[in-house]
């Protein structure tokens, strides 16, 4: 028996080999059905990682001691200008802080100095500024922790305040992607297997004498089907993986093409499972059609 | 020929009682009756549309029996399983017009086929499709595609590969009709040579020429999916005025094919 099953699985693959074009045909077939889901999937994961993370703005509140010459500090708002993915800064002296707390306590621009006579020579508020930056690399947190650091590094700084704003569409987006991102993908396997199996289908048809002969020669059906089955999981597994293949090419080639402000926006290889799936679906559903049609002959 | 002589056959039978057969509307086969025993060979005859094929198909268990009773080497085909249709095939060797043969594996792949597919050591195998082959004078192309050999050649592939599991039944379906009439006669001579070794041999042909040759073969007429000829005693001829006739005492197939 395993005699038998080691030579039919031997001929499988020799089949390949005897009907060369009509296999490159159905390789080639399944390899552009394969890459055409790795775009999709590549799509989707792009999608899922942009959408899933903090994409905005996030604010950082530097606050200095008080007392720190002002000098300094307006070297250090210089230098905030040519940080990476900087949008905005907005700085206050301790009297523009004096100030835009009056306005923020209603007064209308009165003087707090006037209203406050106590609060003259400078005030107890500190030289602050708000900068606002776009998160840079993957990792928004190690990002965002880098530029805290950063910022508390410099001279006179006595805290640093952050406040990420979440983009409200990531946010729903994350409520949303397990309803989403699995669907999809389950859809677009289907659609793979399906194209697939019609494929190998295809080229079991053009096999049609051969499956006729071996019946008369007093074949079993696992006899037939076993070299099907082999073929089709040659041929779909290597389909699967030049698709993969040339999925890996074009994103290396497209990977950066949006990144730049304001799009910002990084091109991401599919998760592993993913590309498990442009493997593994093709070849199993090239297998199982590879089983069932071979059945009518 | 070693081979041939040392693989001597064992009995091989074939029975069909009243059997009919119908695509549709048109019924191929009507009634039709008769048993051979081991070692017997019969020539079956009749025009295109007599039923020659439908009868073949059946006793290989390519076509369900409709209606009649029909064993095949000791299976009884009524009864056969789907499952278990590859036991009888591998009881009875087909060769077809057509030769039915892999043009893209080798001779030597195309005999082994059935071997193959037993699970049989390779060296058994080679061995045995050796033998075969050169009982059929294929020994010169065994490493040839079978696609790049002449009709005669191919034909001689799909024999030896029917031949080379010493099936107790051979049935041929018009064999030699896509072949010269020498190269006929010289196939001719190999199923009676493995008639001679005792299998059981049905043989489709048109050509008279062939039965005349074998003056001594059994011969079975179809006509309109009935008999109408057959000489020797186990065979029911059709006659339009009875249902069953007595069956007709051996004749040569020369006067039978003249209507004696």
């Amino acid at each position: 028996m395993s005699r038998v099953f080691v030579r039919l699985a031997r001929r499988g693959c020799s089949d390949l080999a005897l009907n060369a074009r009509a296999s490159m045909g159905a390789v080639f077939a399944l390899t552009l059905i394969s890459f055409l889901a790795g775009i999709f999937f590549m799509t989707l994961a792009t999608l899922d990682r942009q959408l899933g993370i903090a994409r905005a703005e996030t604010v950082f509140q530097v606050y200095w001691k008080a007392g720190t010459d002002l000098d300094q500090v307006r070297s250090a708002w210089e230098e905030y200008l040519h940080l990476p993915g900087f949008v905005s800064v907005k700085t206050y002296t301790p009297e523009q802080a004096m100030n835009e707390l009056g306005t923020r306590l209603g007064r209308g621009g009165a003087n707090m100095e006037t209203l406050f006579p106590f609060l003259s020579g400078g005030g107890p508020l500190p030289a602050t500024a708000l900068v606002a930056l776009i998160p840079q690399g993957q990792d928004p947190e190690k990002w965002l922790e880098e530029t805290s650091v950063y910022f508390r590094s410099q001279p006179g700084v006595s805290r640093v305040a952050s406040t990420p704003l979440r983009d409200e569409l990531g946010r729903a987006w994350k409520k949303v992607s397990r309803y989403v991102i699995w669907p999809s993908f389950a859809f677009m396997t289907l659609i793979l297997g399906l194209t697939a199996g019609n494929t190998l289908r295809l080229s079991v048809l053009a096999r049609a004498h051969e499956i006729e002969i071996l019946r008369l020669a007093g074949a079993y059906n696992w006899h037939i089907r076993l070299p099907f089955i082999v073929s089709g999981v040659v041929m779909g597994g290597a389909g699967g993986i030049l698709g993969l293949l040339l999925l890996y090419f074009l994103h290396t080639q497209i990977s950066d093409v949006l990144n730049f402000p304001p799009l910002l926006l990084r091109i991401y290889f599919p998760p592993p499972h993913m590309c498990a799936a442009l493997v593994l679906a093709p070849a199993a559903t090239a297998a199982l059609s590879g089983m069932l049609a071979v059945r009518g002959y | 020929m070693f081979y041939l002589a040392a693989a001597a056959i064992v009995a091989g039978m074939i029975r069909v009682r009243h059997l009919s057969h119908s695509f549709g509307p048109h019924q191929a086969l009507k009634d039709v009756t008769f048993s051979l025993e081991k070692g017997d060979f019969v020539f079956l005859s009749g025009p295109s549309g007599a039923g020659k094929t439908t009868l073949l198909r059946i006793l290989y268990a390519s076509l369900p029996i409709q209606r009649g009773e029909v064993n095949v080497a000791d299976m009884n085909l009524n009864r056969l399983d789907s499952s278990r249709v590859p036991l009888l095939r591998r009881q009875v060797g087909v060769v077809f017009q057509d030769f039915k043969i892999l043009p893209l594996r080798t001779v030597e792949e195309n005999i082994a086929l059935p071997l193959d597919l037993r699970g049989l050591a390779p060296k058994h195998i080679e061995r045995r499709v050796r033998a075969v082959s050169r009982a059929l004078g294929l020994e010169g192309h065994i490493k040839l595609r079978c696609g790049d050999l002449s009709g005669g050649e191919q034909q001689r592939v799909a024999i030896a590969r029917a031949f080379v599991v010493n099936p107790k039944v051979l049935l041929a379906d018009e064999p030699t009709g896509n072949l010269d009439p020498e190269l006929s006669l010289r196939l001719m001579e190999l199923f009676k040579q493995f008639q001679a070794y005792g299998a059981t041999v049905i043989f489709a042909t048109h050509s008279r020429e062939l039965m005349n040759r074998h003056p001594g073969a059994y011969v079975m007429r179809l006509e309109d999916g009935a008999i109408t000829y057959a000489n020797w005693p186990g065979a029911g001829v059709h006659r339009p005025a009875q249902t069953w006739a007595e069956p007709l005492a051996r004749k040569p197939a020369s006067d039978m094919e003249r209507g004696a």
